[in-house]
């Protein structure tokens, strides 16, 4: 670790400034990619500090005011100590997180050290002129801004701990450039006074309530004697057709009456129309495997469903709008659904009916108990009516094929 | 302790992370990730903590080293593409033990992949995506129970041993919905101090083989925290002796204490001539496919995995003695495999059932596996 005579002037001035700080708001955590600049052998800090990877410290920084309301935070770097990241410190900015960036310009290091943003320039003056216009991050932080931005000169340090004091007690996004150019003014640049981030979403917080009650579940799956060890079901059909929700229903139904039960799926969106489908596995002994890859019911709601129905589903229930397998039985499921609630959105719902008719399990009445929780409650009675009427009417069909 | 309800695997980690304590998420949306930040969005406020939606991944992972050495517990959700990007703070993490919870939640990759479709294929990268032989510990969860109480662990883990922790999951287990009981269980949120003055305190004491608490910044414990090797008060160091120690050190804070974070679930492994080792998602279907050959006299068990890293080398090495064969299930091409020859070292088969195709294996496809013949010596 070396550290240039420059760069320890440097800290000490920074040093001093920072007590000047600590003893008005409070000791502060400083971060830098930049070496402490205390010496090798020093046995520890005289404040919290970070020696981190350049650019990131500003996201650490956002991290650390989460955590500390009230401790001051100062971020140290050369004015390109920020280019890797900038995003974060633009997002900073804009958000206005409590905290001061100390940018130190390339005049207070010595010449040959690396090549500092504004100071780069393209070797030919002409080139320059027309490319690289200077850059100025002071008025750059301004545009962003900043609650306050300043600058101030090695030259006078008293100044720049004050301006530093100012920059922490203006509580937001603060930015003080130091210079060792003497040419060059010192002084407040500019102010801007909106709120800092984390303290609006502490007010926020604060006024939300502390304790929410969860609903209490169904209680320790306890399956009844007569209970089948495991039932598989898949639904499919297309995004808007209420799957998700049917399977949710479903494997919920089957908890209350004490199965254990899972439920996946590949849930298309309503407005893409997209394939959707859900497995609902339920029975007496803890499920493995939550996917019905043999279904002992399989529905398809949809005509692409229908196609690929080539699994071995004991029994398979086709809408009746569909070209299906011989085989399948055959309902008016989203007929039902549109019929009672205007619309196919219920189509899952109603396919619960169906599948209580045929497995026996969940009962009719665990799924009406269920869906009337779990579908707003404006259609709620009519999906209920409509997954009743799918039930009737499958198990009429199932005594006629007796 | 309240009775068993429905969530899906996303949902039992936000939950179970609120349960540990976690008072601060950063994070950067992703699927199939993004429930857990949409869950803890809500729930953080609740319970006085903060939720920041990050500009990116990598100053998601910035805010939770920062959140954490301000004393809060502080976790991340992303998924393989975020997991990449925030390798350099994780790397920060591992160096100035900085105690923090990382989740993973697998799709194909790699880049941008097959999303957002199941894998399983940053188990290495869990181990080795920050650069350096550094220690890590990942574990996995495959229900929704364990996504809970392991991310539970998974911040016990942090603290104890002062490392980022990797939360493994897979786009099948973050969907899944099923039972799961919330334990009423609570763990301080804020970090309590280190139980010495100031004037004495090593925040990096290396004597020994754990970590001293990390005292939170701004309560009278200054300190020195770098990503460079440094001594126990955090300065920089350059001296190999020194240096030497801290590797040691850094080894045996986790070696040493394996008993506390190996954890896994053996099934019907008491007489099983084939072990099917299995993680996550593709443990549900081994299990599965486990009971099937069972039914069919096939002699096979199942080694469900929580603990990923450190690797449980013990327990492949018992297993080892006396099985004949090993089937490695998962959705890769064969990153746990190759850890598992690594420990046979030959005393059985070691076979590979490897997908990633971004479709789950399933059982019949296990079963398969375990009733072939298997090849004459």
């Amino acid at each position: 670790m070396t550290t240039t005579p420059v760069r320890d002037h440097v800290w000490s001035v920074l040093h001093d400034a920072f007590e000047h700080v600590a003893a008005r708001h409070g000791e502060p955590v400083v971060l830098s990619s930049l070496a402490h600049g205390l010496g090798p052998g020093h046995p520890h800090t005289r404040y919290g500090f970070v020696l981190g990877p350049p650019g990131r410290l500003v996201a650490m920084a956002v991290g650390l005011r989460a955590a500390l309301p009230r401790s001051p935070l100062v971020l140290v770097g050369a004015t390109d100590a920020f280019t890797i990241g900038t995003n974060h410190l633009i997002h900073a900015a804009r958000r206005n997180i409590g905290m001061t960036l100390v940018l130190l310009r390339a005049d207070v290091f010595d010449a040959g050290e690396s090549v500092m943003l504004d100071r780069a320039e393209p070797a030919r003056a002409s080139v320059a002129a027309d490319i690289a216009p200077r850059p100025s991050p002071l008025a750059w932080a301004a545009a962003l801004g900043a609650t306050f931005v300043a600058r101030a000169s090695l030259r006078a340090p008293a100044e720049l701990a004050d301006l530093l004091d100012e920059a922490v007690t203006a509580g937001g996004f603060s930015v003080v450039g130091v210079t060792n150019d003497a040419s060059l003014p010192t002084g407040v640049q500019s102010r801007q006074e909106w709120p800092e981030f984390f303290g609006t979403y502490r007010a926020w917080s604060d006024s939300l309530p502390r304790t929410r009650t969860r609903r209490p579940g169904p209680g320790a799956p306890r399956p009844p004697d007569d209970a089948p060890a495991r039932v598989e079901v898949r639904i499919a059909g297309v995004g808007g057709q209420g799957i998700k929700l049917g399977g949710t229903v479903l494997s919920e139904a089957a908890g209350a009456q004490g199965l254990w039960a899972t439920q996946i799926g590949d849930y298309g969106a309503a407005t893409r129309g997209g394939a959707s489908s859900v497995d609902v596995v339920f029975g007496s002994r803890p499920i493995t495997y939550p996917g019905a890859d043999h279904p002992d019911v399989r529905v398809d709601l949809s005509q692409a469903a229908a196609d690929v129905a080539d699994v071995a589903a004991q029994v398979l229930v086709a809408d009746d709008r569909l070209t299906a397998a011989d085989s399948a039985l055959v309902l008016p499921l989203v007929a039902i659904a549109r019929e009672r609630t205007g619309g196919q959105l219920s189509a899952g719902i109603v396919s619960l009916g169906a599948i209580a008719a045929i497995t026996g399990w969940p009962s009719i009445d665990a799924l009406a108990g269920v869906a009337s929780r779990k579908v707003p409650e404006r259609v709620a009675a009519a999906n209920v009516a409509a997954m009743r009427e799918a039930y009737d009417l499958t198990g009429r069909i199932l005594e006629g094929r007796r | 302790m309240s009775p068993p309800s429905f969530l899906t695997g996303n949902q039992a980690i936000a939950e179970g992370a609120i349960a540990a304590g976690c008072r601060f998420y950063a994070g950067y949306p992703i699927t199939p990730s993004s429930e857990i930040a949409e869950v803890l969005s809500g729930r953080l406020p609740e319970v006085g903590g903060v939720f920041v939606q990050m500009e990116d991944e990598i100053a998601s992972i910035g805010a939770v080293v920062g959140a954490s050495l301000g004393g809060l517990k502080a976790a991340t959700a992303t998924s393989g593409p975020g997991f990449s990007l925030m390798q350099e703070n994780i790397g920060f993490a591992v160096a100035t033990e900085i105690p923090c919870v990382i989740v993973d939640v697998q799709r194909v990759g790699p880049s941008t992949g097959l999303p957002t479709k199941v894998a399983q294929g940053d188990i290495m990268q869990a181990r080795w995506g920050t650069h350096g032989d550094h220690p890590i510990i990942a574990i996995y969860p495959s229900s929704v129970q364990e996504c809970f109480d392991l991310t539970v662990r998974a911040f016990d883990l942090a603290e104890r041993f002062r490392t980022p922790v990797m939360l493994l999951s897979d786009a099948v287990v973050a969907g899944l919905r099923e039972q799961v009981e919330v334990r009423t269980i609570s763990r301080p949120a804020v970090r309590s101090g280190p139980g010495v003055e100031p004037a004495v305190y090593r925040p990096f004491d290396y004597s020994g083989d754990r970590p001293p608490p990390l005292a939170p910044f701004g309560t009278g414990y200054r300190y020195h925290v770098t990503g460079l090797i440094h001594d126990e008060r955090g300065a920089p160091t350059e001296d190999p002796a020194l240096v030497a120690r801290w590797w040691q050190y850094m080894r045996r804070k986790l070696d040493a204490h394996l008993d506390e974070i190996l954890d896994w679930e053996e099934r019907s492994l008491e007489d099983a001539d084939t072990v099917v080792v299995a993680y996550g998602c593709t443990a549900r279907a081994a299990a599965h496919a486990v009971d099937l050959a069972r039914d069919e006299g096939v002699p096979a068990g199942l080694l469900t995995l929580r603990t990923i890293w450190p690797f449980p080398d013990a327990v492949i090495d018992r297993l080892a003695d006396r099985a004949s064969r090993f089937v490695v299930a998962e959705l890769n091409l064969g990153q746990v495999r190759a850890e598992v020859e690594r420990v046979v070292r030959g005393r059985a088969e070691v076979a590979g059932l490897h997908r990633t195709d971004g479709l789950q294996l399933s059982p019949v496809q296990i079963v398969a596996e375990l009733s072939s013949k298997r090849p004459v010596a």
